[in-house]
């Protein structure tokens, strides 16, 4: 197609746009999101029956609202969009790794306009790991810290309301662009997918063509990169704008009976998890922009005479070992703050809790060179790395002790978030351990770079870290949408959540003892080792990603089903004050009811999970 | 200001954005989701230019795209801006808390800019360390100079902030006034600076006759810093007007702070520039 005709269908599609989202403005009576459900009437009053309203309707809310919930409610939806696409990603390589040879990528690669299977295998790789970090692990993690930090610490909103806006509304220009190589490889030859893999190593992330090839001039380099990498640097601003936010916030914004010591455990993660963000983020943004430097202007930031690809290693793992823990310490905080309401009674040594939640906040930035034990670095450096990375065991084994002498001879309620709680201390143990044996220099020498690693992070990432946002929404589903979910669903989820984590983790991490290595499209060149068991485990490990498939697909339907139409909640829900255990946001969402319920009527039964 | 006073009974709220379009609401406004779109259509831009360099897109659809959005986003910015600190500055009163999380907002922003500047610095550090081959003549009266502006500057913008809160006015607005002048003529001796290098020393990106290693570390260092130079300008140049249009008091002087501390922040990695890459590149 020529220039001419993009230019008018372009301006078609504006036009059609532009017609869609008058339509919506105009449809003021669609169903209009309120916290309680009730009062449907197309404007949105705060604190229910009032005679005005803080927010326009319809579609125009959303577009320009600068409230913490409603921001919190964007990050959220923007967030499952992303896992959706990580998720559809991840699922078409593990179909491809059914069989050792190349054949479903091969056969989904010419119609997405990708060279060959291996190419496109890469792509969705790289994509993969992109968007589950940037664009689903922080937005998500931001969805809770906007709803709820506001309302645990007595703040009216967030320091900085506008800010944080712009830092939501960054986010999806810069979905865009990272996803960009898939969205043009079917129109442009020369355009792909990104193949860089998430950590963009020089010089595959500075000098690779569309079809995998070393480029020999810039007008031969896949642009896809250079989109993803645009794209990215955009994301960091605006995970740096919210940590900065954040901070001000847990600063300056506590009401007059929160002090420094009545500050909840959840705010203290967000509080720690912003300082990594604020030092972390900004320096991977100056090496994206070095990145994109050295591949359109001719710099030498990674170029074997100027810094090399051991000066990006470092650098990136300076940004990327925090980024570790800038994802797992608020689901932490969810852990440490869910957990003790189905356990009746407080957390135990709230204050170890803390003070290991700072102590791996400054360890963190102490243990990145553990990335680089292969790469012949400087053996001294490395071994005080490695004491390092062993000492970094220490606050998070803290951690988990605390987590179970809470569960020690308490009352423990089987629901749902409580559930996922005890998997989250469960696959976290078998995360945090696998990874104890790669910080050890010996081991690392022989498991790095085969499906261990790959392992232990995603027993980390997937089990840990999503297993706490489970528990977060399901815990918090009745305080955001004053309905109650559908309890057998939520225990299938669980369920079918659980095995699948550990059937297609587990299977991963024996892999890597066999001596799979990780990355690969194929494994039908694997002439030694144990290939038939290797073979046994691909599968078994395929098989549980569609188990966990089948059990998104039924988290997805419960929440949207039980939106529309699950029963309506009393103001606690979980039976909390029976135990002693009610805490500010449930308070909140009482005080928020009795207003509405002028206007709205009595609610039904309380329905809960116990 | 009515749907402020309404609420006022309402447990405390402060709603956020009362003065915003759209009007009449205290939670929504549009000015962060037009400069979101403005700031996400530089981004288009840039990826517009590659593809440009890649022979994917003509120039024409760059420039078009690049203009548009950033007069967007300048737009967002300016709306933003005023409706949150400039309109009835004065009916808003003193608030010592939303000072206190302003100045919170600017220390932590200062915080995420250490980053920013180290991942350059520790490039150049890095090659350092071995041989950088052949370095320019880079430390001059042109330098000394600039220096002593910049320096100078750090000084008139805190004694600007010291005469408001003292209560004198015209000094306040004459020391902002001279900070402004100072930056203004630092940033055309980085300019000079650099049109010396490129057209008469043949130090340049691309060109063969020094170290390529030392001038990508050089021109992203010193481009960073003039970049931030330019932004405290527009800042200063904004308080400025502010000033002049009689805002500010002894009791009312949030931005100035925030600006004033951002200034010296820029100052100190000036002074560190100049010790580590004009001064220390040539030392054996
Ligand atoms: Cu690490």
């Amino acid at each position: 197609m020529d220039i001419s005709g993009q230019i008018v269908l372009t301006a078609l599609m504006a036009v059609f746009l532009f017609g869609v989202v008058l339509f919506l403005a105009r449809a003021a009576d669609w169903r209009t999101y309120t916290p309680l459900a009730g009062a449907g009437s197309g404007i949105v009053s705060r604190e229910g029956g009032y005679g005005h309203a803080e927010k326009p309707a319809g579609i125009f809310r959303w577009l320009t609202t600068v409230d913490h919930k409603d921001i919190g409610i964007l990050y959220g939806v923007y967030a499952i969009l992303a896992f959706a696409w990580g998720g559809i990603a991840v699922i078409i390589m593990r179909a491809e790794l059914i069989t050792p040879g190349i054949d479903v990528t091969q056969a989904l690669a010419s119609s997405m306009g990708v060279s060959n299977g291996q190419n496109l295998y890469n792509g969705l790789l790289t994509s993969h790991g992109i968007t589950m970090l940037f664009l689903f692990g922080t937005p998500i993690l931001a969805a809770f810290s906007n709803y709820l930090v506001p309302l645990l610490i007595d703040a009216d909103d967030m320091a900085f309301p506008r800010i944080n806006a712009i830092a939501f509304w960054m986010l999806p220009p810069g979905a865009v662009l990272i996803w960009a190589g898939f969205f043009i490889a079917p129109f442009v030859d020369s355009v792909a997918p990104s193949m860089a893999s998430w950590t963009m190593y020089p010089p595959q992330s500075t000098a690779q063509t569309a079809q995998g090839g070393a480029a020999s001039t810039i007008s031969q380099l896949n642009a896809g990169t250079d989109l993803m990498l645009l794209g990215l640097h955009l994301t960091g601003v605006s995970a740096t704008m919210g940590a900065i936010n954040f901070i001000a916030t847990i600063f300056a914004e506590r009401g007059p009976d929160v002090g420094w010591d009545k500050l909840d455990i959840f705010s203290w993660t967000i509080l720690t998890q912003s300082a990594l963000i604020l030092f972390s983020f900004p320096l991977l943004g100056s090496a994206l922009v070095m990145l994109l430097l050295d591949r359109n202007f001719a710099t030498t930031f990674f170029t074997t005479d100027g810094g090399g690809t051991i000066l990006y290693q470092h650098l990136f793992w300076f940004f990327g070992h925090p980024e570790v823990y800038i994802l797992v310490l608020p689901p932490m905080g969810i852990i440490s703050y869910v957990l003790p309401r189905f356990s009746g009674r407080k957390l135990f040594g709230f204050k170890f809790v803390v003070y290991s939640t700072l102590a791996i906040g400054v360890l963190s930035f102490g243990v990145w060179a553990h990335h680089m034990f292969s790469t012949g670095i400087d053996p001294r450096i490395r071994a005080s790395f490695m004491a390092v990375s062993l000492a970094i065991a220490i606050p998070s084994a803290v951690k988990t002790f605390n987590w179970i002498t809470t569960m020690w001879n308490g009352k423990i309620r089987l629901t749902t978030p409580m559930l996922f709680c005890i998997g989250f201390v469960g696959n976290f143990i078998i995360g945090g351990v696998t990874g104890v044996f790669l910080a050890s220099i010996p081991v690392d020498l022989i498991l790095h770079d085969t499906y261990y690693v790959v392992g232990h992070f995603h027993y980390v990432i997937m089990g840990a870290i999503a297993f706490a946002v489970f528990a977060g929404v399901y815990y918090w589903f009745p305080l955001v949408t004053g309905r109650m979910y559908q309890v057998t669903l939520a225990k299938a989820h669980f369920w079918l959540t659980m095995v699948g984590t550990n059937l297609t983790f587990f299977a991963m991490i024996l892999m890597g003892y066999a001596g799979m290595p990780r990355r690969y499209a194929t494994y039908n060149l694997i002439t030694v080792g144990p290939i038939d068991f290797i073979q046994l485990l691909h599968v078994l490990a395929t098989v549980g990603a569609f188990i966990l498939l089948v059990a998104q697909i039924i988290w997805l339907w419960n929440m949207v089903q039980s939106y529309l139409e699950g029963p309506r909640v009393g103001p606690d829900p979980w039976n909390l004050e029976e135990d002693g255990v009610d805490s500010r946001e449930w308070d909140w969402f009482e005080d928020r009811l009795d207003t509405a319920l002028t206007d709205g009527g009595e609610p039904e039964d309380a329905e809960t999970d116990a | 200001m009515t749907v402020a006073e309404e609420s006022g009974d309402d447990h405390g709220h402060h709603l956020p954005a009362v003065e915003d379009w759209p009007r009449g609401f205290g939670e929504a406004s549009w000015w962060p989701f037009v400069a979101a779109l403005g700031a996400g259509g530089i981004y288009l831009g840039a990826a517009l230019y590659v593809l440009v360099s890649r022979n994917i897109v003509s120039y024409g659809v760059f420039a078009g795209a690049a203009i548009l959005s950033t007069l967007l986003f300048l737009v967002g910015l300016f709306g933003w801006l005023y409706h949150a600190f400039i309109v009835s500055f004065w009916e808003r009163g003193a608030d010592e808390h939303s000072a206190h999380k302003l100045r919170w907002g600017m220390v932590a922003f200062l915080g995420s800019e250490v980053a920013t500047f180290s991942a350059g610095f520790v490039y150049y550090f890095f090659v350092r360390v071995g041989d950088v081959g052949e370095v320019p003549h880079l430390f001059g009266s042109l330098v000394i100079v600039n220096t002593a502006l910049l320096v100078a500057s750090s000084f008139t913008i805190h004694f600007a902030h010291t005469s408001l809160l003292k209560g004198n006015r015209k000094r306040f607005i004459g020391l902002l006034g001279a900070t402004l002048v100072l930056g203004l003529v630092f940033i055309a001796g980085q300019v000079y600076e650099y049109y010396e290098f490129i057209v008469h020393e043949g130090f340049a990106l691309g060109s063969g006759e020094f170290s390529q290693v030392f001038a990508s570390g050089f021109y992203a260092l010193t481009g960073l810093h003039g970049l931030h130079v330019s932004l405290g300008a527009v800042l200063i140049g904004i308080v400025f007007v502010r000033a002049l249009r009689g805002q500010y008091s002894a009791e009312r002087h949030v931005s100035v702070s925030t600006v004033s501390m951002y200034w010296h922040f820029v100052d100190i990695v000036w002074i560190f520039l100049v010790v580590v890459l004009y001064v220390g590149a040539p030392v054996a």
